[in-house]
């Protein structure tokens, strides 16, 4: 053992040097150096307020018209013609519920299934899905509303359920992944336990691996809802809109960015406060669908935590 | 004893070791420092994580920071070049490089990090970066772009590292496709090559297998005599390896802070520890 | 990620073979995924065979012809495809490099307790429909860049080069500006994502070393989320090219290329094109199947940023540590 008596060893006279070198420019640049780290940041400080103000400024602005158009018949009553007072959107709310509704149903077993297939499998097939369903996500939502509109529309007429398919094909890749990222998060550990238990693979998966992953599916699903909900190319080959009300899933049906594309593109004034209305309407339902999968997200990960 | 406070407790050690060579005791006390803690504590928020630290790291020494886990011993190291900044912690008591206080008002973290060096836990080179990009990564952060400079610089701490023969020829190869041996070589060479005075190691073994680490821990000791050394230890056989010198670590039994219990050469600490806390956690009968 | 060993499903898949009701719930497995590729291909087949008609009648001169004709039927895409690239490059030319300094500023410049909520806030309002974005922008933008922002970019140097001839109200510009306010957000969470999964390790050892908070951004976090970062690029070009309904309200809808060329002029997309025609298209005309074709040319420009999008992606993950 050393003591610490004994002098340090010796140090060449470059070691020293260089020792000198590199501090003086530390100390040197270091100005420099944090002036360009200052105006970096705010300039991307003052990036974070470009994004944000348009941003704010679009959701202010679509709130203070959208309230104003508000009332008791916007809710409740059919539109009426331009000039003619006391028209609402109460069909077109409907038919949106109808329309993602039944999209919801027909995308969300599929969904799920494909996405245990995934989970379960591997091998080229289940690449080969995945990677279509990742290139399905990327597809233009129009391109989902010609595809309603030649498999359905041609051989018969415009009708909800074709929209509703239409909106199907858009929620389903969005779904097969969330859902597919979602029961990933079961740890290997139950699969283990649900397959020492001797139980069949169904109903593993059934009690297990779906049961544990519910908030990562209800996100998923949720965020499919909320991205189908305000797409509007789809419906204007599919649905059509109208301005009847309707329940019937053979018939033309409003919904509410049909009523937002076309009142908003009028020229007469009440139609376009029956615009606003509906553009307040189906924002304030879309970031209700964003929250509420947030929520199920949070609490999923801090489960996991 | 736990009246005492721990300062006293580290410098009444300091004597009592150092009184059975009586040359020695002089030359401690005027053994020149390269850092000195005074009375430090760290606290995140509301949680005191260590207080009461006092010790000097004394210049081109191997000084280890022993102790259980979660005694504060990484917290102070890492109060040394400013690490808490980031994460919130607060520091108070007096750290001085040399004769600069760290946290005075004048002082700027990056010149005292380009002084301080740092080897983290797990091998961290940067995954983007060569071989040779890693190694003189600190002298680009600090300005230096003379291509020479940079070479010497590089050969310099590689060789340092005891890692230079390996990769002279691939010095444009990823760092993250060396050995995990290799890559704390290289990380150690990162800090080596801004010349630091202080090089900090935080447990800079625990993720390597046996055969790097003592390969580790003898580029350890060689380079004492360029740099002094703190290095953080769980394993007292490292610090008995490595470290001139052992500050120990140990949770207050009622409060459950960090505190240091005593600080001395290292051979004093493991033989005949003077404070009974210190022999029970040497003798293994604490974790 | 995918190629993953999870030894206990592969031997749940092997107990499958020896248990009838296993069987029953592989069918149920396979038939989902056989509608989901029936789907795929009826929607490329579906636009294909339509839009031979129109390939055949003009060849392969139809993607750059430029005329859209009803009366003579005279159609090209030239415009069109033009259209959708300059709207598109002006939202991204926007919204990349503002997206990519917002999210380094929230996750590495600013305090967490005021990034965390406007991360979140930007991630939520990325869901707001576009029609909602489309109709602000008419009304609102619209007005805005006639009285202020066409009349100030005519008088900066260059760029008045793009800024040619009349404003009138919808433009190419108005759509590309409004696009990128939609993409924005996209961009803004992906990278904030890419950016968060550089390890906390690369940024302390930068740190350590005496490198500035931007020098920590500059040389270890951007390089670190490099695919990341390509891959939120990726995506939001995907969603600009994709666009439509947005885009019909505000770029005016000329069916023609105006002269002089100018980001003043209404212009016409891939998507606003089909928009506006497509309910007007009686089944088996020629301009039906122009449409359709034009539809085929949309789904390979985005097949292209998708499939090459990966790519790259992939590429720079490999090679990413040189």
């Amino acid at each position: 053992m050393t003591s610490v008596l004994e002098a340090p060893a010796g140090k060449s006279t470059a070691y020293y040097e260089r020792r000198a070198l590199i501090q003086a420019s530390a100390r040197g640049t270091l100005q420099k150096r944090r002036r360009i780290a200052l105006a970096i940041r705010i300039v991307f400080g003052a990036c974070m307020v470009l994004t944000l103000v348009p941003l704010v400024a679009l959701i202010a602005y679509v709130t203070k018209r959208g309230v104003g158009a508000l009332s008791v018949a916007f809710f409740t009553h059919t539109p009426t013609p331009a000039g003619v007072p006391g028209g609402g959107i109460s069909n077109a709310i409907v038919g949106s519920l109808i329309l993602n509704g039944l999209a919801l149903v027909i995308a969300m077993p599929i969904g799920l299934l494909v996405a245990l297939l995934l989970i379960e499998r591997r091998g080229p097939i289940p690449n080969a899905i995945r990677f279509g369903a990742d290139v399905l996500s990327g597809i233009p939502s129009i391109l989902t509303g010609l595809f309603a509109f030649s498999v359905i529309v041609v051989h018969t007429h415009y009708s909800a359920y074709s929209a509703s398919v239409a909106l199907a094909v858009l929620m389903l890749p969005i779904m097969i992944r969330g859902d597919e990222e979602a029961m990933r998060t079961v740890p290997n550990e139950l699969w283990e336990a649900g397959l020492a238990l001797g139980a069949p693979q169904s109903r593993v998966v059934r009690s297990v691996v779906v049961r544990g992953s519910i908030p990562g599916l209800v996100t998923a699903n949720l965020l499919a809802l909320a991205r189908a909900v305000g797409e509007t190319a789809p419906l204007l080959f599919t649905a059509i809109g109208s301005q009847l009300f309707s329940t019937s899933l053979g018939q033309p049906i409003n919904a509410i960015p049909i009523v937002i594309y076309q009142d908003g593109t009028t020229a007469f004034k009440d139609l376009q406060t029956d615009a606003w209305g509906a553009a307040f309407v189906l924002m304030v339902g879309v970031l209700i669908l964003s929250i509420i999968g947030r929520v199920f997200a949070a609490r999923l990960t801090r489960k996991s935590k | 004893m736990t009246g005492d406070t721990t300062s006293a407790v580290a410098a009444r050690i300091q004597q009592e070791v150092l009184a059975q060579d009586h040359g020695a005791v002089g030359l401690l006390e005027n053994a020149p420092a390269a850092v000195t803690l005074t009375d430090v504590a760290v606290d995140f928020g509301s949680v005191h994580a260590v207080r009461k630290v006092s010790f000097p790291l004394v210049e081109n020494r191997v000084t280890a920071l022993v102790g259980p886990s979660g005694c504060g011993k990484t917290t102070v190291l890492r109060a040394i070049n400013r690490m808490h900044d980031r994460s919130g912690g607060k520091v108070s008591g007096s750290i001085r490089l040399g004769d600069m206080e760290i946290y005075g008002r004048d002082a700027q973290p990056e010149v005292i990090r380009s002084r301080i060096g740092m080897v983290f836990q797990r091998p961290n080179p940067f995954p983007t970066m060569s071989i040779f990009d890693n190694a003189v990564s600190g002298l680009r952060f600090n300005g230096i772009r003379n291509k020479t400079v940079l070479q010497e610089a590089a050969e310099s701490a590689l060789t340092s590292a005891a890692l230079w023969d390996t990769v002279k020829d691939r010095l444009d190869q990823p760092a993250i496709r060396l050995s995990g041996g290799q890559q704390q070589r290289l990380c150690i060479a990162r800090a080596l090559a801004v010349e630091p005075e202080v090089l900090l190691m935080d447990e800079p073994c625990s993720a390597l297998d046996p055969i790097s680490t003592s390969a580790i821990e003898e580029t350890i000791v060689e380079l004492a005599s360029e740099v002094t050394i703190a290095l953080v230890t769980h394993n007292m056989f490292q610090a008995t390896r490595c470290a001139d010198l052992t500050a120990v670590f140990l949770l207050d039994d009622h409060d459950h802070i960090g505190e240091l219990v005593e600080y001395g050469m290292t051979p004093q600490i493991f033989s005949a520890p003077s404070d009974p806390r210190t022999e029970l956690y040497v003798t293994g009968q604490v974790s | 990620m995918t190629q993953q060993l999870d030894s206990p499903r592969q031997l749940l898949a092997q107990r499958r073979s020896s248990r009838s009701s296993g069987r029953g719930y592989a069918l149920l497995l396979w038939t989902a995924a056989a509608i989901f590729v029936l789907v795929l291909a009826a929607i490329i087949e579906g636009i294909l065979s339509q839009s031979t008609q129109a390939f055949g009648h003009f060849g392969i001169g139809f993607l750059w012809h430029t005329a859209f004709n009803t009366v003579t039927n005279q159609y090209g895409a030239g415009q069109f495809i033009i259209g959708t690239l300059v709207v598109t490059a002006i939202a991204m030319v926007i919204a990349v490099p503002i997206g990519l300094a917002t999210a380094s500023f929230l996750t590495e410049m600013c305090p967490r307790r005021i990034a965390t909520p406007l991360g979140v806030a930007i991630d939520l309002i990325a869901a707001v429909p576009s029609i909602v974005v489309g109709l602000w922008g008419l009304y609102v933008m619209q007005p805005v860049f006639l009285r202020d922002v066409e009349p100030f970019m005519k008088k900066i140097p260059v760029v008045s080069f793009f800024f040619k001839g009349f404003a009138a109200g919808p433009s190419y510009f108005l759509a590309g500006f409004v696009l990128s306010i939609m993409i924005v957000p996209t961009m803004v969470a992906l990278s904030r994502t890419a950016l968060a999964g550089v390890g906390t390790a690369d940024r302390e050892a930068a740190i350590a070393l005496g490198a500035t908070p931007w020098q920590v951004v500059r040389k270890v976090v951007v390089p670190g989320a490099n695919s990341g970062i390509l891959a939120a690029t990726t995506l939001a070009l995907g969603r600009a090219v994709g666009e439509t309904i947005a885009i019909t309200l505000l770029i005016g809808n000329s069916n023609l290329i105006g002269h002089p060329l100018s980001l003043l002029n209404p212009g016409a997309t891939l998507g606003s094109v089909i928009v506006l025609n497509f309910g007007e298209s009686t089944p088996g005309t020629l301009l039906r199947s122009v449409l359709l074709a034009l539809a085929l040319i949309l789904l390979v420009i985005t097949l292209m940023v998708n499939i090459g999008g990966r790519m790259i992606v992939r590429k720079s993950r490999q090679f990413g540590a040189l």
